[in-house]
Formats: structure tokens, C-alpha cells, sequence
């Protein structure tokens, strides 16, 4: 008997890069932007998904939602109701989405009609932020009734993400919630992001964060066309 | 735990590297790098590997995982070394967090040790 050693060097995120990949490329020819939208279970993704609908739709922008679960459609069903496109993935016990799932549920919305996609991950502040879908940047949502320090305890979706929703803002005046150390920690893990406090149910700072949205899909539209 | 699907990205990495090996032997142990900013439990990883090699030729085999530091470069002052593993990525030297990541996010499958029949 001789033992050997084999030196293999090989990507372990390799097939989830493929599906991402895949699911870019499609994007891309249709001229769809996605976001991949993070936060813990009942931080307020689909209510802001709710509430976005309709001011979209007013600014001419066709939304669709791939919405993941571990379990139940309650969820699409809330988004069925408003007319938006949408297509639920069941994880079945997984506390996140991988590219390959995403990418058959994306095959499955009428991707010749539609302008943007939100991703509403399964609610957790892990696992989501490992693994890129092919979206064009991953949103995270956060709470005001969830605590400040989120942020620097679940620093890699912090880190990762290109904006930073604060939601439920409306209830501060009930909370003890220091906003202006929360926007400290945010900063301290992601010195530039961009944070909107909003209330989707009140509607403040939902018009700056659509902006936003709209920005960031103009930018990516020129980058596309110049390359 | 994000541990078992990545698991299950090693144990198909490590099944089809097997194949390439061709002659008869045994896997002794996988070695895996990964870098600490990959929040990566090892010992969730080895439990997820325990179970996932089961009835492969795999069976038997030990998971080892080497973690790899976060070292930063300060794009400022030029200044580069480990940070711990915390995410305020500073300049230890000017406190500027114009900084670049230069280790810490890797993930791969590194080594196979086999036993050979001889």
C-alpha cells in the first residue's frame, strides 16, 4: 500500500456559477434587470414587493417576482392578487436559493414582457448572501424592529449588497431603535452603500428607492449597449 | 446551513476526480480550502461530508478543511497584512477603508490523498 497525494484545485461554486451565468446571458439578450432581494423572515420583502407594484406600473416598468419559500404560496398568492407576474420556488427545507432553481423558474415568466425581476429570497441573513443567482446585485432588507446591529452580525450580506432597505420606519416612534447607529454599522461593513429608510405601508421613501431602482436599470442598460 | 449543498459540490467534485484516478485505490481524505469570509462551519461541513459520501467510494474518507485568512491591501498607505475575521475592513496602519480584499473568499476542492493496491 502507498498513499498519494492527487492536488486537484477545483472551484467548488463552479455549477452554481454555471446557472448563474446562464440565467445573465438571458437577461442580458432580453434586457431584464434582476434583484435579489435578502432579509430575515418577516423583515417586509413581500409587502415592499407589494407596494412597488403599482408605482411601477404607473412609470411604465413591467415587474415579475420569483418568490422563494421553504414552504407555501401564500406569498405569490399576494402577488397574484395584484397582477404581477410571479413564479414560486419551493425550497423544501433549503434556507436559500441556488442559480440552478432560479434559472428554470425564470424560463417559466414571460420574459419577452417584463423589465425587471425581484428575487425575494428565503427570509434569512446567511446563507441568501453565499450564493449569486445571476441577479445584478443583491438588496438587503432590514427592519427597524429587528435591531441595530444586525449589520455587523451578519456582515457578508451587508458587505455584498448595492443598497440597503430600512422598512417598518413608520413604527419608530414606538420603538427604542437607534436609526443613526444602525446607519453606522451599515457603514462600517459597506462605507458607500446607499440606505432608503421607508414605509411600505406609509409610502415615505418608496419614491427615493424606486429612483433608485430606475437609476441603477438606466446604468445598467448604457453598460450593456457600450460593451 | 448552506454546508450541505456545498457539501454536495465536494462530494461531486471528489466522485469525478476519482474516476479520473482510474486504477484501484482508496480515498483516505479531501482536503478543502476556504477562505474565512466564506462563513463556512467546518464542522458542519464534515458532518454534511459524513453522510453524503455514504455508499460511494468515498465511504470511509475524512473531510479536512484548511481556512484561509482574510489579508487586506490598503489602496491609501499600501499597508497589507491578516485582519480577523470581522467584516470592518480598515487599514490597521491609516484607518482608511479604501482597502482591497486579497484573501479570504476562496473555495476549492485542493487535494485527494489515495491508497494505492500495489
Amino acid at each position: 500500500m502507498s498513499s498519494t497525494q492527487i492536488k486537484v484545485y477545483r472551484d467548488l461554486m463552479g455549477a452554481n456559477a454555471e446557472w448563474a451565468g446562464k440565467t445573465q446571458s438571458l437577461l442580458k439578450e432580453k434586457s431584464i434587470t434582476m434583484l435579489n432581494i435578502i432579509g430575515s423572515p418577516g423583515c417586509g420583502k413581500t409587502t415592499l414587493l407589494e407596494n412597488m407594484a403599482k408605482p411601477l406600473r404607473g412609470k411604465g416598468i413591467r415587474m415579475a417576482v420569483l418568490e422563494g419559500d421553504v414552504e407555501t404560496t401564500h406569498d405569490a398568492e399576494r402577488l397574484d392578487a395584484l397582477q404581477v407576474p410571479v413564479s414560486q420556488l419551493l425550497t423544501g427545507g433549503s434556507c436559500h436559493l441556488e442559480a440552478k432553481l432560479v434559472h428554470h423558474a425564470l424560463i417559466d415568466l414571460p420574459v419577452d414582457e417584463l423589465d425587471i425581476i425581484f428575487v425575494e429570497n428565503v427570509g434569512n441573513l446567511v446563507c441568501p448572501a453565499e450564493f449569486d443567482i445571476g441577479e445584478a446585485a443583491k438588496i438587503a432588507v432590514l427592519s427597524i424592529t429587528e435591531g441595530e446591529d444586525k449589520p455587523v452580525k451578519y456582515p457578508l450580506l451587508f458587505t455584498e449588497a448595492k443598497a440597503v432597505i430600512l422598512t417598518k420606519v413608520d413604527l419608530l416612534p414606538h420603538l427604542s431603535f437607534d436609526i443613526q447607529s444602525c446607519l453606522d454599522y451599515i457603514h462600517k461593513v459597506n462605507p458607500h452603500v446607499p440606505i432608503f429608510q421607508l414605509s411600505s405601508i406609509g409610502g415615505s421613501g418608496m419614491e427615493e428607492w424606486l429612483n433608485w431602482v430606475m437609476g441603477w436599470r438606466g446604468d445598467e442598460k448604457k453598460d450593456s449597449s457600450s460593451s | 446551513m448552506h454546508e450541505f449543498s456545498l457539501c454536495q459540490e465536494i462530494v461531486t467534485a471528489v466522485l469525478s476526480e476519482m474516476e479520473k484516478v482510474g486504477s484501484p485505490c482508496r480515498l483516505i481524505k479531501t482536503t478543502v480550502t476556504a477562505g474565512k469570509l466564506r462563513q463556512i462551519v467546518p464542522e458542519y461541513l464534515t458532518f454534511a461530508y459524513e453522510t453524503l459520501t455514504k455508499d460511494t467510494i468515498a465511504e470511509g474518507s475524512t473531510l479536512e478543511v484548511e481556512v484561509v485568512p482574510i489579508v487586506i491591501k490598503c489602496l491609501q498607505c499600501g499597508w497589507s497584512g491578516e485582519v480577523e475575521g470581522n467584516y470592518f475592513f480598515q487599514c490597521v496602519e491609516c484607518k482608511s477603508n479604501k482597502v482591497e480584499i486579497m484573501s479570504g473568499k476562496e473555495l476549492y476542492l485542493k487535494n485527494l490523498e489515495v491508497e494505492k493496491d500495489e
